[in-house]
């Protein structure tokens, strides 16, 4: 069975409760096991954390695409927002000295280990990245 | 996804950090906040207690890891106990458990404690 859901939050860390808890409901549906879903919950947090310090100059308000895609023991999770050209898994490092958020990419390793697959494309000034998580 | 924080004191100027709930982005400053009010260098021993936390991100992480650096410096003890599999698994991931005390559950905690205490005593 193939199901895509979406939902939109703004680039506030508040927000990312609001994620969570999207996840969480979504999974929940399709009996997805504790480790998956623990794995994705930080991969997604992490991911969102990076794209709102970094994507964002100038404490611009935007909202953000979320959307979750489930396909035969596979999960995708797409991240689209209209900030800056901004890739989650490398472009944190630019910011290194001016804040410590970066901090050798211990977010980046995560989001890594986390998942199966990891994509980013800049499509029509919009950041498109895709996470892929598969399980048993 | 908030973060409840108990502090309670422990033996020998030791303080315990019981962590409940998420540390994340949100609520890693409050867990700041706290050990800067609470862990002087006066305390000889922290431990921090994650039985009921069911999340960890890399914000909580750093915060942690500042604390063990205090500790350090002070040459203080730093220990971690009850970590859920979940939790356990984060610090893996960072190789974060080398030169971390980490301890399975409370006994095992209090075994290490007791071992401590006695080589201080058969060192006097």
């Amino acid at each position: 069975m193939n199901q895509a859901n979406k939902i939109l939050i703004r680039n506030t860390t508040e927000d990312g409760a609001k994620l969570s808890a999207f996840l969480q409901s979504q999974l929940s549906a399709i009996k997805v096991p504790d480790e998956t879903y623990n794995d994705l919950r930080l991969a997604i947090e992490e991911t969102f954390i990076n794209i709102i310090s970094y994507a964002y100059t100038n404490n611009e308000e935007d909202t953000i695409f979320f959307e979750l895609t489930t396909n035969n023991n596979q999960i995708r999770i797409t991240f689209t927002d209209a900030g800056i050209a901004f890739n989650p898994l490398t472009d944190c490092d630019k910011n290194i000295d001016e804040d410590d958020k970066c901090e050798g990419g211990m977010g980046i390793h995560l989001i890594k280990s986390l998942t199966d697959a990891q994509e980013y494309k800049r499509i029509e000034q919009r950041n498109v990245f895709t996470l892929t998580k598969n399980y048993t | 996804m908030s973060l409840k924080i108990a502090i309670t004191s422990e033996a020998n100027n030791g303080k315990r950090i019981s962590i409940a709930g998420s540390l994340d982005s949100n609520t890693a400053p409050d867990l700041q906040k706290s050990i800067d009010s609470e862990i002087n260098d006066s305390i000889s021993t922290t431990i921090i207690d994650f039985k009921d936390l069911d999340f960890l991100s890399s914000a909580g992480l750093r915060v942690i890891f500042k604390a063990k650096k205090r500790m350090d410096n002070n040459d203080g003890k730093f220990l971690l106990v009850n970590l859920q599999p979940q939790i356990k698994k984060v610090f893996e991931i960072i190789k974060a458990l080398d030169g971390m005390n980490v301890f399975k559950n409370q006994d095992e905690m209090d075994e290490y404690l007791t071992d401590m205490q006695n080589k201080v005593k058969d060192g006097e």
